[in-house]
């Protein structure tokens, strides 16, 4: 029983950590630096509409 | 899209003398110069048209010199970033960004450029960073490729206060996601906890729960919470309560606390600290958002006056940093450039926009000895002028130390959080201290006596009280927010509550800052309709503000202007058109009595007159002026029911001034203020005890804007000014001010009430547990109670400023 729990409470969190991590990455990117633009930018009919790496100035030290 | 007789590329009218028609894919376009047309072939060229179809602004284009820019490889080079041999990085700004199309069009386009890896335009700050192969291309032709698109790129490195404002943003973002990531784990075992406590559990299993919990609650403390804890360090050792103090006391009892009980088999409160962390932190993270919304605003300031400049030197023209410039040197300043520094005209006569300066639309004629300074902008034709100062003395580094020195001067406030925190801090630490005393005397065990002197501290822990003024802060920019009022803190919302006196600037914010026609007066045998038409077809060629409003209004009343013949401007005075019904001549009284014309007198109060004449005889005048808001006097109405002060502080000539203030109802006006006289005019004010706002929309409004207790700066207005306030009027509509007012006052009335009801929570239950006899349990339930009434109480905002005003106003045509 006790097992059980542990091993459930202990995946739950993996599986949380994992979303936490991604969310960190996303921050760390500049992903939430401009949150104006990207309303605008999936407007645009373009087809080959892949966001160029890495280049919000957060980048930088 | 664009009527045959504008530029299909940049919207403007096309003077007729200077069409350009080109034949594209078989159709016929009509451009207003070379540069525009060049500009529609790179466009349609690289196969990017559809930005035409994107753009939402129907606007003229940009200042028309900007093309001709050139860019000095070795002043930029210090702007760039290398990353490693054939990386690096350059951060610009990219002046004339209007519309997302304009983002999309400089990223479609520059990552075509050779050597350009990739580019990212943020479309909220302007701001860009171009990564490229220095061994493929140069920052300079990079900087070409964005001016031949027709905007201005400067150079941009963020100075070190930007930069750690945005690692602060950030690293606020990150504490706050971890904090309630924690926190949703953690409310998992508090619910299993919970349940525990009302049906049993079996110990085992809960000291297991509970390890889980504590294993989750530490880092929000921790790291999370470090900011607070932190803050609490600082306030100790500088002798004086914080809130930050008030937080942390709270929170470490409540943890330390739960870690003993965790090992002696008792309750535990982790939840309660990971929840105080993660919603005060909600609430700092909107606060730091709505403040760092841009670069700042002395930035944006300094670079409205040119990088570089055209020195005359001898038969030659070179283009030189315009901080090199020194007193006496002679530089040339073409149509559409603005001038680097502050000079005096040496030959040409051109009209000169002053707006940065004065605030006024209105361009002004400057002739040979004219005095202009750096920041406006030439509008009609070269002129050669003599440097009197250099860069670093010229108006608008003048005006940025203004803004900079006004900051510094405005004091920071003590909030009200804080000035609780600062009485209740001291007491309750009093109060434990006693409770240990007194049991300890009275004999009990020293862990008895410890146990009751904690459970005073949690008790009195600022759950309520911690709350009370972050939720309501949240509640109310947010509400503010969709009413398109945007507060940049909590202390603003509390400042704006206070606020008893209310300074106006003019132009812009109680006008339109635009003229309009506002009467025509014919000439007797003409109607009304062909004296339009009349001043339509002589202006349509011109993009001063007159002739704007003159072509305006003919399109509203639906005249198709004649065709236009050979026009010639003569700078502050008016035009003069050859067409073949005869000699068209529009503008002041001057110029027509100086053409022979003959003129009757006709009183138009302060308005301007704009006289037309056809074949040397007078066909009558327009009566223009720059109208109030339609909202302004229900706006000033409303405010002098909240009891409001309110004064007009405006540049502009008394007479004018008197006249907008009578029309208002507002009884005191301040005219001739340049804009130091605004600040001390403010400051003395402040000296009488009065809470200031200050209404503005100009450059010369922002030391006045910055120096106010509240700032107030309507959408539309200048970059600058927006910057330089701390209340945002995201519409460009008077009335959202006395929303703004109103739920600033709610606000705070709201959050009284949450402090007064934590306070009455704390009077009951602080002697019952310092007597003891408080189960920790029941304490926690009381606690959470008191948060669940100051967080609806909270929210209660929403709903009255929901009720107040959704009547009020239709909703806006989207």
């Amino acid at each position: 029983m006790i097992k059980s729990i542990v091993i459930l409470i202990v995946l739950s969190l993996c599986i949380g950590t994992g979303a936490w991590l991604i969310f960190i990455w996303t921050v760390k990117r500049g992903d939430f630096d401009d949150v104006e633009g990207p309303k605008y930018r999936m407007l645009d009919d373009d087809e080959n509409n892949s966001s160029p790496p890495g280049t919000s100035q957060g980048e930088k030290k | 899209m664009s009527s045959p007789d504008t530029c299909v590329h940049c919207n403007l009218p096309i003077p007729p003398a200077d069409l350009v028609v080109d034949q594209i894919d078989g159709k016929e376009l009509h451009f207003c110069c070379h540069g525009c047309q060049g500009v529609y072939r790179i466009i349609t060229g690289a196969g990017l048209e559809s930005f035409y179809r994107n753009r939402t602004w129907d606007e003229q284009g940009v200042p028309s010199g900007a093309f001709e820019a050139d860019y000095d490889e070795a002043s930029l080079a210090g702007h760039v970033i290398r990353r490693d041999e054939t990386t690096a990085d350059i951060s610009l700004i990219i002046e004339g960004i209007r519309c997302a199309s304009c983002v999309w069009l400089l990223e479609k386009l520059l990552v075509r450029e050779a050597g350009v890896t990739a580019i990212r335009v943020n479309y909220g700050t302007h701001r860009a960073v171009i990564r490229f192969n220095p061994q493929a291309t140069t920052p300079a032709k990079i900087f070409s490729a964005i001016s031949r698109l027709g905007y201005l790129p400067h150079p941009f490195s963020p100075g070190a206060a930007q930069q750690a404002a945005a690692r602060e943003q950030r690293s606020l973002l990150i504490r706050f996601g971890t904090a309630a990531f924690l926190s949703m784990q953690l409310m998992g075992f508090s619910f299993a906890l919970y349940g525990g406590y009302f049906h049993g559990i079996d110990p085992e299993i809960r000291q297991l729960i509970q390890y889980f919990a504590a294993a989750v609650a530490t880092p929000v403390v921790f790291y999370s919470g470090w900011p607070f804890l932190a803050g609490a360090w600082r306030s100790l050792k500088n002798r004086s309560a914080s809130m930050d103090l008030l937080i942390s006391l709270g929170v470490s009892t409540a943890y330390c606390y739960s870690i003993y009980a965790m090992f002696k088999g008792g309750e535990v409160y982790f939840d309660t600290s990971a929840m105080i962390i993660t919603l005060i932190l909600l609430g700092r993270l909107f606060e730091s958002s709505a403040r760092n919304r841009s670069i700042s605003g002395i930035d944006k300031l300094l670079r409205l006056a040119p990088d570089s400049a055209s020195r005359v030197d001898g038969d030659e023209v070179n283009t030189v940093a315009s901080a090199s410039l020194v007193p006496g040197d002679t530089i040339l300043v073409r149509p559409g450039e603005r001038i680097p520094v502050d000079c005096q005209v040496l030959s040409g006569d051109t009209e000169v926009d002053e707006s940065t300066v004065t605030g006024e639309p209105m361009p002004i004629l400057r002739q040979a000895g004219d005095k202009v300074s750096a920041g406006s902008l030439n509008l009609s034709t070269s002129i050669r002028l003599k440097v009197e100062k250099v860069a670093a003395e010229s108006f608008i580094a003048r005006m940025a130390r203004l803004v900079e020195e006004a900051q510094n001067r405005k004091a920071p406030i003590q909030s009200m959080a804080d000035r609780v925190a600062t009485l209740f801090v001291p007491l309750v630490t009093t109060i434990a201290i006693g409770t240990w005393a007194f049991w300890w005397f009275s004999g009990a065990s020293h862990g008895e006596a410890l146990l009751n002197a904690v459970s005073v501290l949690i008790v009195a822990c600022p759950c309520a009280l911690g709350l009370a003024t972050p939720t309501a802060v949240l509640a109310a920019s947010g509400n503010a927010a969709g009413k398109g009022i945007l507060f940049r803190g909590g202390d603003i919302l509390e400042l704006t509550s206070r606020v008893d006196l209310i300074a106006f600037d003019k132009t812009g914010t109680l006008t339109h800052g635009q003229p309009t026609v506002e009467q025509i007066i014919p000439a007797s045998g003409q109607t009304e309709t062909t004296l339009l038409e009349l001043a339509s077809r002589a202006e349509s060629g011109s993009s001063h503000p007159l002739a704007m409003a003159v072509l305006a209004s003919a399109k509203t009343a639906g005249i198709q202007p004649g065709p236009a013949g050979l026009v010639t401007a003569v700078p502050g005075r008016g035009l003069k058109m050859q067409c073949k019904d005869g000699e068209i001549l529009a503008g002041s009284r001057t110029f027509l009595t100086e053409s022979g014309v003959e003129v009757p007198t006709i009183d138009s109060g302060t308005r301007t007159e704009v006289h037309l004449s056809l074949g040397g005889v007078w066909q009558g005048l327009l009566l223009l002026h720059d109208p109030l808001r339609q909202e302004a006097q229900q706006t000033v109405r409303e405010l002098k029911k909240l009891g409001l002060d309110m004064v007009l502080l405006t540049g502009d000539r008394p007479e004018t001034a008197q006249q907008v203030s009578e029309n208002l109802a507002m009884p005191d006006y301040q005219a001739n203020m340049s804009p130091a006289d605004k600040t001390a005019w403010i400051e003395t004010r402040q000296g009488d005890n009065h809470t200031v706002m200050m209404v503005g929309d100009g450059i010369n409004d922002a030391p006045a804007l910055s120096l106010a207790d509240v700032g107030c700066a309507m959408a539309g207005g200048t970059d600058i000014a927006l910057e330089t306030s701390d209340l945002v009027l995201t519409r460009p509509d008077l009335e959202s001010l006395h929303i703004a007012i109103f739920i600033a006052r709610k606000a705070m009335q709201v959050i009284k009430q949450n402090l007064f009801w934590a306070f009455s929570y704390n009077l009951v239950t602080i002697p019952l547990a310092a007597s003891g006899k408080l189960a920790p349990v029941w304490a926690a339930a009381a606690m959470a109670g008191s948060s669940i009434l100051v967080v609806s109480n909270s929210l209660r905002l929403g709903r009255l400023v929901r009720r107040t005003f959704s009547v009020a106003k239709p909703p806006a045509s989207d």
